[in-house]
């Protein structure tokens, strides 16, 4: 019953879809074609053909997505290990679906697909696909970050929209307060945290604020940006980045030596949550709904939810701040949203369709289809007004938008697609978006690293070393900040350590990959 | 001592008797070597109840641990999931050759053995000191309940254990701090210091897993002849010597049985359980082989590097539980095998 009305409600939303064209111009094949699929979705791990986007597609294409998914895995560490288990245990059970759609499946496709486990797509791209090949045209950096070392491309990535991630916030009732300015370089910046910790800005008697806390400790690194280092190149954690053409890591820097001395010292001081590095992802949650946390770097959207708490605590404002200037006077922002994920779709070597497959792909990156994989079915989920998608009002009512959208096939980062901001502006709290407003005006974004891809020997010489030198840094990094080992003494040693721990030979395997990668 | 109590090696007197008649029956029979078959043929028709029970234990052992031994060649092997085990290229010693000169992994070789001798020293007696002490409980409701309660902790996952262990050390609201600076001393931020690690992860492990271990001692000690103590009673010896001279003796055999066992997983120290308690800052003292081999190998799809360390941790486990059975065998004649 439920899916016949379902069906209608399509048939009625396509008939408003189409009349601006001709009756059928996105049929990919003149009979239905069904292809099989391989889904692990980070926050949907599964493929449902029921889902009404999925639907939509398949009376716009006649192309039928079949669902044959094996080792579907909710598991969401933060290095997303349950999707590379997946795919990895798709592989080892020996057949290759026609479409393979993940989280993560860059490294896994750009390993296996040189093997010949993987189309390669450049051709087939070129060919039969305008609407992505119009994309690269128009982006070759992201079309270069996608490639593998033998110079194709394995897997249509998601490409997420909208320049910012995270933001620097702070406590604005206690600003006011205690009588305080809203801090606009480092130094002011300290001395806010020191009030915060002083000045009993929660007014219960005790000096129990946290001044500044953060979900993921390495949100703390972030920090050293205002004493001119470098943490992370990218939205991984401890990424390299480039400087001037050169692969380098934040860590082995003047400015992060800087930084983290600083840092060691604000910790000391009492200015860092003592439990930074165990607290983990309820910090917020816990810090915000008790009164206790002053400032953080994180996310627009989800932190300017936490305003709803002025219903339990009087006058309670937790903003966005712009970048404190740094100590040579810089404002930087170091996270933003990266340009492409490592995540999307491939097509197994056992296809016997991949021109059709491709048309398929180039499908959602068609106006119909990129709206279809953003806002849903439109008269279902969102109606045109004025030209722009505007998502129907009890949609949006129906609980986080997020979730809704997953669960009816849409934002699905297994799928390669073009995400539309737009789609997040409609849901987005006031105090965030006054928030990206204040980042839009400042410019504070700086590049992303967007990847490499190493050949077989880099990628040994890179497995071979990375691990360790990684390990050291974060544990000479934690040292450091806790306070039981000084920065000053051990600089040379670190450096020298990591020199022999093969840090040297790590990037230069980045820098020929990157080389390679993005030079002309 | 009576006849009745003699053995030999660790065997009552009338079972060597029967063994050894059937050795001899046994032997009269090998004479007639051509109708050896038939024996076999009328042993199975007879017994085959018997076999029919031992199958599925043998499946499991073929399917999951025999079988599985065929892809420890990948150890050897630059491995590629899509090409196989079959069709990946033959690469020697080059994985242990990176595992050996790599001074992350011989430290988290050193903090495995360091963290199972712990184990080994403080969470090995725990449960038999803990069966012995529930073995004086004379008040039955009592001993129910204390028993209940030590053997909880076994059944919560190790995510809620790591997640009561870091509340109870945190350094703000944990209830170990809390006490500490009751007592006028500074907080102490555990989780993060390499020196606690090791404590603190021993001490879960014996709260964890102490009084689960303690049941197979318990039922020990139920085997004990009761007639024994009442005779003891009567020689008029107190609990403490009926404890030192008759129930440690007689479980002997278990313990020794159950330390043999143990020392065959040292290599195995509770690796979940070190994951969600490690910080970067306590690397130096809490990474062990299977969490290096986790962070290095799995993440990064390593297969090939992370079944050489685990072929390297078997072949340790398999020499020290030789090595822990041959002297048992030598020196109290209880064994495995």
């Amino acid at each position: 019953m439920r899916k016949l009305s379902l069906a209608a409600a399509l048939l009625a939303g396509s008939a408003i879809t189409t009349p601006a064209f001709a009756e059928g111009h996105l049929q990919i094949v003149d009979e239905p074609l069904e292809l099989t699929i391989q889904m692990n979705h980070r926050a949907y791990p599964i493929y449902e053909e029921d889902w009404p986007v999925e639907q939509a597609a398949r009376a716009l294409t006649n192309i039928h997505l079949k669902d044959v998914t094996v080792g579907a895995n909710m598991r969401t560490d933060s290095e997303n290990t349950g999707n590379t288990e997946a795919l990895n245990l798709m592989l080892a059970s020996g057949t290759i679906p026609d479409i393979v759609g993940s989280s993560r499946i860059k490294d896994f496709v750009n390993q296996y697909g040189p093997e010949g486990a993987f189309y390669p797509l450049n051709d087939l791209i070129d060919e039969h696909a305008p609407n992505i090949k119009a994309f690269y045209a128009e982006r070759p950096d992201i079309a270069a970050s996608v490639k593998a070392a033998d110079g194709q491309m394995y897997y249509i990535p998601y490409l997420p929209d909208g320049k910012y991630g995270r933001a620097y916030w702070i406590r604005t009732d206690w600003l006011d307060a205690l009588g305080l300015d809203m801090p606009e370089t480092v130094d002011e910046y300290e001395a806010v945290l020191r009030a915060f910790k002083t000045q009993d800005p929660n007014g219960n008697g005790e000096a129990d604020e946290v001044p500044f806390f953060a979900r993921q400790w390495p949100e703390l690194i972030r920090l050293v940006t205002l004493w001119d280092g470098r943490a992370h190149g990218s939205d991984t954690y401890h990424d390299f980045y480039v400087d001037d053409g050169q692969i380098t890591h934040g860590y082995i820097g003047e400015g992060y030596r800087e930084g983290m001395k600083n840092l060691a010292r604000w910790y000391a001081d009492g200015l860092i949550d003592a439990e930074i590095f165990t607290r983990g992802s309820s910090a917020r949650d816990f810090l915000l709904s008790e009164n206790l946390g002053g400032a953080t770097h994180d996310w627009f959207a989800s932190t300017g939810g936490y305003n709803s708490l002025a219903s339990e605590i009087e006058g309670f404002e937790f903003k966005a701040m712009v970048p404190p200037a740094s100590v040579s006077g810089k404002q930087i922002e170091e996270h933003r949203r990266i340009l492409v994920k490592p995540d999307g779709w491939a097509i197994g070597h056992t296809n016997e369709h991949p021109v059709e497959t491709i048309k398929y792909f180039d499908f959602w990156f068609t106006e119909e289809g990129r709206r279809l994989a953003n806002f849903g079915v439109e008269g279902m989920h969102y109606d045109m007004v004025d030209g722009k998608p505007i998502f129907k009002q009890e949609f949006l009512d129906a609980g986080p938008v997020n979730r809704s959208l997953y669960q009816i096939g849409a934002q699905l980062q297994g799928r390669g697609y073009f995400q539309d901001y737009d789609y997040e502006v409609q849901w987005t709290n006031e105090i965030a978006l006054e928030g990206i407003e204040l980042y839009e005006q400042g410019d504070y974004l700086i590049p992303d690293f967007l990847g490499v891809s190493f050949n077989a020997d880099e990628q040994r010489i890179y497995d071979k070393h990375w691990g360790s030198v990684r390990d050291y840094m974060l544990e000479r990094q934690q040292a450091w900040i806790l306070g039981s080992a000084d920065i000053e003494e051990e600089w040379d040693d670190y450096l020298a350590q990591l020199d022999s721990l093969g840090l040297q030979d790590v990037l230069e395997v980045m820098q020929s990959a990157y080389e390679r990668q993005y030079g002309n | 001592m009576s006849d009745r109590n003699s053995d030999v090696g660790g065997i009552p007197i009338e079972e060597v008797v029967v063994e050894a008649q059937e050795a001899l029956r046994d032997r009269s029979q090998t004479r007639v070597p051509d109708k050896n078959w038939v024996k076999v043929l009328d042993h199975f028709k007879r017994e085959w109840q018997i076999y029919a029970m031992l199958l599925p234990t043998l499946i499991w052992f073929v399917v999951f641990l025999y079988k599985p031994m065929y892809g420890l060649q990948i150890a050897f092997k630059d491995y590629s999931i899509f090409r196989g085990v079959a069709g990946s290229p033959w690469i020697g010693w080059e994985h242990f050759e990176t595992l050996f000169t790599n001074d992350q992994f011989l430290r988290a070789v050193r903090n495995t053995i360091y963290i199972s001798a712990l184990n080994l020293l403080f969470g090995f007696p725990a449960p038999i000191i803990l069966a012995l002490m529930f073995n004086e409980v004379m008040h039955a409701t009592y001993k129910r309940t204390a028993q209940t309660i030590v053997y909880l902790p076994h059944f919560i996952s190790s995510v809620i254990i790591a997640g009561i262990v870091i509340t109870a050390f945190s350094p703000s609201a944990g209830i170990v701090n809390t006490f500490i600076s009751w007592l006028g001393f500074e907080p102490i931020y555990f989780l993060t210091q390499p020196e606690w690690f090791r404590p603190i992860f021993v001490g879960t492990g014996i709260w964890q897993e102490a009084g689960f271990g303690s049941i197979v001692f318990l039922a020990a000690i139920a085997g004990v002849n009761p007639s024994l103590y009442e005779s003891a009673v009567v020689d008029g010896a107190n609990r403490w010597q009926m404890m030192w001279k008759i129930t440690i003796p007689s479980i002997l055999p278990t313990i020794l049985i159950m330390l043999i066992i143990r020392i065959g997983n040292v290599m195995e120290v509770s690796f979940e359980l070190v994951i969600l308690l490690y910080q970067p800052s306590t690397y130096e003292t809490a990474d062990v082989v299977n969490t290096w081999v986790y962070r290095q190998g799995l993440q990064s799809g390593q297969y090939d590097l992370a079944a050489a360390a685990g072929l390297f941790n078997a072949v340790v486990a398999f020499v020290l539980v030789m090595t822990a059975n041959t002297l048992s065998r030598r020196f109290s004649r209880t064994s495995l095998w």
